[in-house]
């Protein structure tokens, strides 16, 4: 099992980039899912991306990555469409589902897919297999690790190029206490390092150690897009002087507190 | 596009499955030569090399099933996703797809084609036959790669593995089996299928005039190869269109 450290050093990124989503709407079969969507998530901290179930994120995170089209409007990272970039993982990291291998191939086969594709030095595989803690199983196949170990496999992939941008879909999902320890000083680390890191997620307790910017849509509708303190700030929770948390805050805001 | 490729050659050689595939498809073209062969198949006077490729619609089957299993079942497995976010240019991913099933089905189809040639020199009877135009047998590597690059391409419509082998069954079936329909057209259609291609090519075999293309052998196969790049294209523009 990994280690769960307190910090972890990574190179600062060669690159600065920020993900700017203007006016993002999509329609599928009439249906508006996302209604002119717009913010953005800065380089040096994480943006927690959150909403309902259903609310778009999933779709709004895919568009990003240029997987979906939009149907209006637009979604850059540094100033250029994701599909601009010829190897991607060197700039753009993304983790989208623990279900993106082939569960016959192994996690260290995977990762050399993975780097191959974006002319990735083999050493860079060993690398990410030990960043995610997951080098004691590299050669199990996938289909026979657990949820929580697809989930490391993904971030590992996320991770392999180094980049500037990190999007990560849900990436708590599944993992046990040590390996959100270990997530959460991931993720502080790569923004310490000036990265920029976008991620969506249920687990509020944990986004509120994390995060410094909230991003929240419901129904395909931006609610709030702005700094955690800001948020958060002003509201009082329950009881004489009692800070509100960040669960309260974002349920009341999508009514359902 | 190089790195796209290698990508996709890497996918192949890492899951046990996917490179058994090839393992055993490139044993079906001498395991059916030999089977022919050996049972006293292969008529007198016709060459060693036309004994080889007597189970290439067989081998042909085998690699186009591999191929369409490849591109669909990464639809059917939900690893497509992995395949967008790391190559986001659908035109490079697509195209090298298509050229990593044609370069491992090329590999396979040379293995193949040699054992074959192998087997048949061994167990034919000895100076009933003579050895042919080895050169002659490129064109089972050439209609490997096409049925390989079809099958693919299929996959990549359809999405759907069992649907993908369906369709390339059909493809490589049908013509022939329903060859009663096609009225004038049987000649044209049936003699540019990929396996009456190579029975031109190879000579030996006695086709029926119905089964050999009017135009000459080598006007049969340009016409499967066009075929094939026609639908390889309309593939593309699929995968652009809809995964775009």
């Amino acid at each position: 099992m990994p280690v769960a450290p307190d910090s972890i050093t990574l190179p600062a990124g060669a690159l600065a980039a920020d993900i700017v989503v203007e006016e993002a709407t999509k329609v599928i079969e009439g249906v508006t899912v996302l209604d002119r969507v717009s913010f953005t998530a800065r380089p040096g901290v994480v943006t927690a991306f959150l909403g309902p179930n259903g609310a778009g994120k999933s779709t709004t995170l895919r568009a990003i990555l240029g997987i979906d089209h939009l149907t209006a409007g637009r979604a850059t990272i540094g100033g250029r469409p994701f599909r601009d970039y010829r190897q991607p993982l060197r700039v753009v990291g993304a983790h989208l589902t623990p279900d993106a291998s082939h569960p016959r191939r192994t996690a260290r086969g995977h990762l050399r897919v993975v780097a191959a594709s974006n002319g990735l030095p083999r050493s860079s595989v060993q690398w990410a297999l030990e960043l995610a803690g997951i080098d004691g199983i590299a050669d199990v196949p996938v289909g026979r690790m657990s949820l929580g170990m697809r989930q490391r496999l993904g971030l590992a992939a996320a991770l392999i190029g180094d980049p500037a941008v990190l999007i990560l879909d849900e990436p708590h999902n599944g993992l046990d206490a040590a390996a959100i320890r270990w997530l959460r000083a991931v993720l502080r680390s790569l923004a310490a390092a000036g990265r920029t890191v976008l991620l969506s997620s249920h687990l509020m307790s944990e986004i509120e150690l994390i995060c410094d910017d909230i991003v929240v849509i419901d129904g395909g509708r931006l609610l709030a897009a702005t700094t955690l303190v800001d948020f958060l700030g002003g509201a009082r929770g329950p009881g004489p002087g009692r800070r509100v948390s960040l669960e309260e805050r974002y349920l009341d805001l999508v009514g359902e507190l | 596009m190089r790195s796209a490729w290698r990508a996709e050659l890497v996918k192949i050689v890492t899951v046990r499955g996917q490179w058994i595939g090839v393992v055993l498809a490139t044993l079906a073209i001498p395991l059916a030569s030999f089977l022919v062969v050996a049972t006293g198949g292969l008529r007198s006077g016709a060459s060693s090399t036309s004994g080889t490729v007597t189970g290439s619609l067989v081998g042909l089957l085998a690699f186009g099933a591999w191929s369409a299993v490849i591109t669909a079942g990464e639809y059917a497995n939900g690893t497509m996703v992995l395949s967008l976010s790391t190559v986001p240019r659908r035109l490079v991913l697509v195209t090298a797809k298509l050229l990593a099933v044609a370069t491992t089905a090329a590999a396979g189809a040379v293995v193949s084609t040699l054992v074959a040639l192998v087997v048949v020199l061994g167990v034919r009877a000895p100076g009933a036959h003579g050895f042919g135009d080895p050169a002659s047998l490129v064109s089972v590597v050439a209609a490997v790669v096409v049925v390989a690059v079809l099958g693919a391409s299929v996959g990549l419509i359809t999405r759907s593995p069992s649907g993908s082998l369906v369709v390339v069954a059909l493809a490589l079936l049908l013509p022939r089996a329903a060859s009663g329909l096609l009225g004038g057209l049987e000649p044209w259609v049936v003699g540019a299928t990929p396996d009456t291609v190579i029975m031109q090519i190879v000579g030996g075999a006695q086709l029926p005039a119905s089964q050999t293309y009017p135009a000459g052998m080598w006007a049969a196969a340009l016409t499967m190869v066009a075929a094939v790049v026609v639908i390889a294209a309309g593939s593309a523009l699929v995968f652009v269109r809809r995964d775009g």
